[in-house]
């Protein structure tokens, strides 16, 4: 029989609050997830949740790829873009450790079509900024206008911005994102609060 | 000797009281958790920032495969599966034709850890439900003797809410912690429906998360809500309440408590001489070996479902039926709530208005439905749940656009967006029920239970108006419906019974012996120190969320177990 008492919990539970208070107290409690204690434990529950073993499903040429369109769906401004927030790493992740086979299929032809299909003579990956914008938004446009049925890139487009909006510096540079609100107010000017927030 | 004065059979939202209750009380308590004992630094989760989330939080093929009916839950994802058993684990059945989705956790706190928190006291009108139209038996206990206890449970537990609130079916003591704040178009929405319903109400939720912590939350490491609505991945704060935050604490500073987590309960341990009982048997799931554990007096707080299946198991010459039994009702007229009547969507106005924080709470339109308003081929009625809040970037992604512009759009908070979505009252009935498989067994050698629950023409009535109701609310406010289920509702939409995740009335309390279990202070006719405060004993299950209730009358019940014990009566 296991007889259990709950003081040492309990205390392990103080030791931890107590640690968070404090590292909100210095004002960098933004940051707690990445400090000592707590970013501890945060890594270790992610460890625990790891599904599968991690091995690099697409190419270095795929992934080319998928940060070109990635970067032209989000391109950098005055914040970051999308390759700069790590979205095509996030993606080789789904596709590597997360997903099936079914996925990975899907993801593989998908990207190869859209790919092939924004490329002419020169190759998606070799057009300017300029020029992949305006291949990529006409695509885009026909998609969403209803003239060509796409929900690979549809999906696609969705997983490249949840990426992105989920990264630190979609979350907290592109978006607005607190961590610890402190307080709910139901009512507040846009001025105010004039972004989208992150969660 | 006993080992205990109570062995209290489970850690959840009633089993923490009732330790408590108890240990403060002076006596010895041991609650007997099947669970893992929890651990916040190892098992919460409310730290991780979006960005440390692998694979974007999203559920992935291990969700499906080992949690297939708890992954179906709102409030499971990646970073709460822990607080959700494998089901694999813990099998069950349903009788022929019939569904039923059972959802739980076996860990320190039970479900108290996952639950919304949404708070309600019961009021007079479903005290008299029963009497009143002839389903069930009638409740033993009126508003009037359960009030100070909800009082009790309020104050210790904290839960926020708005003091001006004058609602018949939701009464509340007026020491509500500080209520959320409605939204801008919340606001508006309220004006709009009590304006063109009088008959109506919208009122800020009643929510146990601290918005102005008492000197007795702070002293038991409890802190104030950060209105970061991580609720379901645990609360470092201590801010919302839980048994790990609030109860168990509260019962272990008595030095008097002792948690034994990791045995299941099996039967309970009788002496027929006596015709008391005299502890719990069980195994303990780790180690697979038998445990004995005796107490004076034992409370059972496993929920619904266990706790009738431990009366049911424990069946000797004299109790073919199982213990506590004479009724024949334990196991029956198994009970919950019946959601799905909803309405969703958008709203142009009030575009100068956003929101700070992320609010774990909604609005809620009490019952109007058979009370201040007719309702049309059922009895009973149902409440709503709901929000209305500007659109974040999550079903912005998906619209036309790329680059810069794309970019520059979703920065801009969304529109506003509104849903809500019906919670209603279901009927006792005998038929539904949960019985003990004849010869299936999980893998610690208990019967696995066997449910057998259906939605009768009562429910579908209800939820048909619900849909309706929502539907034309919506339009009211001057919002626009995206989507809604009016008129399309039918036996076969309605999600399984079980679903509500608020399973109760298996072994119900009321005052005839041949009609219910339990009498009015949650002890068994039968024997005279067994008790039982755990949902099982909800003689009707009115529509508003039922934990509030367990804990007054857990606490009640312990209070009064403990002055039988005092006085040498159990």
């Amino acid at each position: 029989m296991t007889r259990l008492n709950l003081t040492q919990a309990r205390m392990n539970r103080r030791s931890a609050l107590t640690g968070l208070l404090a590292i909100s107290a210095s004002g960098a409690l933004a940051a707690c997830g990445n400090g000592a204690g707590a970013g501890q434990t945060a890594a270790e529950s992610i460890d625990l949740l790891r599904y599968a073993k991690p091995t690099k499903f697409f190419s270095d040429a795929e992934i080319k790829a998928l940060s070109a369109i990635a970067d032209t769906i989000i391109p950098t401004t005055d914040t970051p873009g999308a390759v700069a927030a790590g979205v095509p790493d996030v993606i080789q992740g789904l596709a590597s450790e997360w997903g099936d086979d079914n996925f990975r299929q899907y993801w593989r032809e998908g990207l190869r079509r859209v790919y092939k299909s924004l490329s002419g003579e020169t190759k998606f990956v070799a057009m300017s900024a300029q020029e992949r914008e305006a291949v990529l938004g006409a695509y885009d446009a026909k998609v969403y206008g209803g003239e060509t049925e796409d929900g690979f890139y549809r999906d696609m487009k969705k997983t490249v911005a949840t990426a992105y909006y989920m990264s630190e510096p979609g979350a907290t540079e592109e978006l607005a994102y607190e961590p610890v609100p402190g307080e709910w107010i139901g009512q507040a000017p846009i001025s105010k609060y004039p972004k989208t927030w992150a969660t | 000797m006993a080992d205990f004065d109570f062995v209290v059979v489970g850690s959840g939202m009633s089993g923490g009281w009732v330790a408590k209750e108890l240990c403060e009380r002076g006596f010895k308590v041991a609650v007997v958790e099947r669970g893992r004992e929890l651990k916040p630094e190892v098992d919460y989760t409310d730290m991780v920032d979006p960005w440390q989330m692998e694979h974007l939080n999203m559920k992935g093929p291990d969700s499906y495969e080992d949690y297939p009916i708890q992954s179906e839950v709102y409030a499971f994802h990646s970073y709460t599966k822990q607080f959700w058993v494998k089901d694999a684990d813990h099998p069950y059945e349903t009788a022929p034709g019939t569904r039923y989705r059972w959802r739980r956790g076996h860990h320190t706190g039970g479900r108290s850890i996952m639950w919304a928190r949404q708070s309600y006291r019961m009021s007079e009108i479903d005290f008299k439900a029963n009497a009143t139209d002839g389903y069930g038996t009638p409740w033993p206990v009126d508003y009037a003797e359960m009030a100070p206890w909800y009082d009790y449970a309020e104050e210790f537990a904290g839960v926020s809410g708005d003091n001006n609130d004058d609602v018949e079916v939701l009464p509340h003591g007026g020491k509500y912690q500080p209520p959320h704040e409605m939204t801008a178009l919340e606001k508006h929405m309220k004006k709009a429906i009590e304006g063109q319903w009088p008959t109506r109400q919208m009122i800020i939720g009643r929510a146990a998360n601290l918005t102005q912590p008492t000197e007795e939350q702070l002293a038991l490491g409890r802190g104030s809500c950060q209105a970061r609505d991580h609720c379901f991945r645990g609360c470092s704060f201590g801010a919302y309440f839980s048994s790990m935050s609030a109860t168990l604490p509260a019962a272990e500073r008595t030095g008097n408590l002792t948690l034994i987590s990791d045995v299941a309960v099996h039967k309970l341990s009788y002496d027929e001489a006596t015709n008391r009982v005299t502890g719990i048997e069980g195994v303990n799931t780790q180690t697979m070996e038998p445990v004995t554990i005796t107490g004076r007096a034992v409370f059972l707080n496993a929920s619904a479902i266990p706790s009738a299946m431990i009366l049911l198991n424990s069946k000797s010459a004299k109790h073919p039926n199982g213990l506590g039994n004479s009724s024949g009702h334990v196991g029956h007229n198994l009970l919950g709530h019946v959601g799905g009547g909803y309405a969703n969507g958008y709203f142009e106005g009030l575009q100068e208005f956003h929101h700070y924080g992320r609010r774990p709470n909604g609005f809620y339109i009490p019952r109007f439905r058979n009370h201040t308003e007719e309702g049309d081929g059922y009895l009973r009625g149902y409440g709503f749940q709901g929000s209305a809040t500007r659109a974040g970037w999550g079903g912005r992604v998906d619209e036309a656009g790329i680059g810069a512009g794309y970019k520059a759009e979703i920065q801009k908070p969304g529109g506003w967006n509104i849903w809500i979505g019906s919670f209603g009252e279901t009927m006792p009935r005998f038929e539904n029920h949960v019985a003990l498989h004849k010869t299936k067994t999980d893998k610690w050698g208990f019967p696995i239970p066997v449910m057998d629950c259906r939605w009768t023409d009562n429910e579908i009535n209800a939820v048909k108006q619900a849909a309706a109701d929502a539907h034309d609310m919506l339009e009211a406010a001057g919002a626009t419906v995206l989507a809604s289920n009016k008129g399309k509702i039918t036996e076969a939409y309605l999600s399984a019974p079980g679903n509500g995740i608020h399973e109760m009335g298996t072994i119900r309390m009321g005052d005839d012996p041949a009609e219910a279990p339990l009498n009015r202070w949650n002890q068994s006719h039968d024997i005279p120190n067994l008790f039982c405060s755990d949902g099982s004993f909800m003689t009707s299950s009115a529509c508003q969320n039922p934990s509030l209730s367990y804990m007054a009358f857990s606490a009640r019940a312990a209070d009064h177990a403990a002055k039988l014990m005092k006085d040498g009566v159990i």
